[in-house]
């Protein structure tokens, strides 16, 4: 049921913490399963130095919050903010149907990354 | 000379005592309950066991308790074993609830409840085999169905499919002939309900199925349109989910009876409610006499409000906890936020074992009600928003 990626962010969600200090949040939901991811930035100078999340819902939604987190701690804003949609979409493996909302989430996270990031 | 444990035995036979409990409905419910009570303490103290050992959140847990497997030996000490608040399978951190690894977990269901955080828990495909075969022993012992239709009055499960709710009624489907789910995308048309109930007649017996708040809505359109139906012979009115509206007024069992008995034609004996958990494998369903008999193989175990070490008598309202030994991948010892009390003296049906009746939901808890009530505020406000006037200026 879970692909490799989900069972290794999930089992070990090194990401799954709460920064005391941060700069930016993003918060997104799921109408309709009621998941939920929030994430937490700290970002200084152009560069990502943390990214922490919380999420409730499905293990996929979960997997999704520390995938998202390892992928930009670290990285340039710019360099995030340049991800094709052709990359976002391979981040989570292959999904079952019934786990495909967590890959739309995923996208949403981006979305609101390039919100936030906007100048 | 010692009692020879009967999951030994089994064991020693080659047959998993949890499958031939569940398979076992009946013959346990016709056991002296002193002898159901040890077969169901073996059953949990095993599971006590798996958990304890395989599960580091839960050990620890149960460490700082200063309880250990050891300490837990008969029935009358199930009392000792920690319990999980059911509040943990909403957390952001409910992943320490898995007593087995994430690739052994077969399926994920979810009840939103009405904080609008989903309560998930996770079931392995050893936890799904025991629970399809309990779900269904349960309905064939308190419901006895095998034809008929069923007009489901809720939504299908391709609607909203990780719906613990839902999946169970629709498990029910499976019983009968033909059914047909009546609420879709969040709307309910009574004049539906009664064209394919007709469209049924003397074809098949006629169940109704749904949330108790949605069957009523049917009874009150049936009331103030001055229908009356007469479904057959046979036929139930099958209730799960709440009896709380979302604005807080409770439906009254009575009244509902009364409603089914004048407009459908269904006398109280026709009429069974479902109690269960998503988060744990139970099910507690009416028998003729409308008392709720809770799954022989899982002990409820009903708390005193003020000191949730202390169990109340039979017949007093209290915090309900579960010992469910069906839950393998996560543990099924779980101190939920209903308030319940177990009815005293015997069955008048001749079974043995606990019978509930559910009062309310504690007024501590975050949750005000199950999902259906979700669907039933949705339900109101998008009739609101049809029925407004559209001029707004």
């Amino acid at each position: 049921m879970f692909n490799d990626i989900i069972v290794q962010n999930f089992s070990n969600p090194t990401h799954a913490t709460e920064l005391l200090q941060s700069t930016d949040t993003i918060e997104l939901g799921n109408p309709v399963c009621g998941d939920r991811i929030k994430v937490q930035l700290n970002i200084q100078n152009g560069l990502i130095q943390q990214a922490a999340y919380a999420a409730w819902g499905c293990a996929t939604s979960l997997a999704t919050g520390n995938v998202f987190c390892k992928k930009i701690q670290g990285a340039a804003v710019v360099d995030i903010r340049n991800l094709s949609k052709e990359d976002i979409d391979k981040m989570l493996g292959e999904l079952e149907p019934a786990q495909h909302h967590c890959l739309e989430m995923l996208h949403n996270l981006f979305a609101k990354f390039q919100q936030i990031t906007h100048v | 000379m010692q009692q020879q444990s009967t999951t030994k035995t089994l064991r020693d036979l080659g047959i998993d005592p949890l499958k031939a409990a569940v398979a076992s409905v009946s013959e346990l419910y016709r056991l002296p309950q002193e002898k159901l009570d040890a077969f169901k303490a073996e059953l949990i103290i095993d599971s006590f066991r798996f958990h304890y050992e395989n599960n580091c959140y839960y050990r620890d847990a149960c460490n700082d308790k200063g309880i250990t497997p050891a300490d837990i030996r008969s029935f009358d000490e199930l009392i000792k074993i920690p319990l999980i608040p059911i509040a943990k399978f909403k957390s952001a951190s409910n992943h320490e609830l898995l007593s087995k690894p994430l690739n052994a977990i077969e399926h994920e269901m979810r009840s939103t409840g009405t904080s609008g955080v989903p309560s998930i828990s996770r079931r392995c495909s050893p936890t799904i085999d025991l629970a399809v075969s309990a779900i269904y022993a349960m309905y064939r012992e308190f419901l006895g169905i095998s034809k008929g239709a069923g007009l489901y009055v809720c939504p299908s499960t391709e609607e909203i499919p990780e719906m613990g709710m839902i999946k169970a009624l629709n498990m029910l489907a499976g019983l009968l002939d033909t059914h047909r789910f009546m609420v879709r995308e969040e709307r309910f048309i009574p004049e539906d309900a009664i064209a394919q109930l007709a469209s049924w007649e003397k074809q098949f017996t006629r169940h109704i199925i749904g949330p108790p708040f949605l069957i009523h809505r049917l009874l009150q359109f049936l009331k103030q349109t001055g229908q009356k139906l007469k479904l057959d012979n046979g036929s139930m009115v099958i209730t799960l989910g709440g009896w709380k509206r979302f604005t807080g007024q409770m439906i009254s069992r009575k009244e509902f009876a009364l409603l089914c008995d004048e407009y459908l034609g269904i006398p109280p004996c026709g009429i069974r409610d479902i109690y269960a958990l998503v988060e744990s494998n139970v099910m507690a369903i009416d028998d003729e006499h409308q008392v709720k008999h809770v799954s022989p193989y899982v002990h409820f175990s009903v708390r005193d409000m003020n000191d949730l070490s202390r169990e109340v008598p039979a017949g007093e309202h209290g915090v309900l906890a579960i010992l469910d030994p069906l839950a393998l991948a996560t543990p099924g010892m779980i101190l939920t936020e209903d308030i319940v009390s177990l009815v005293p003296g015997e069955s008048p049906s001749g079974r043995s074992g606990q019978r509930m009746e559910y009062i309310m939901r504690a007024p501590s808890s975050l949750e005000f009600g199950c999902c259906a009530v979700n669907l039933e505020r949705k339900m109101d406000e998008d009739e609101k928003a049809e029925n407004s006037c559209p001029v707004t200026a």
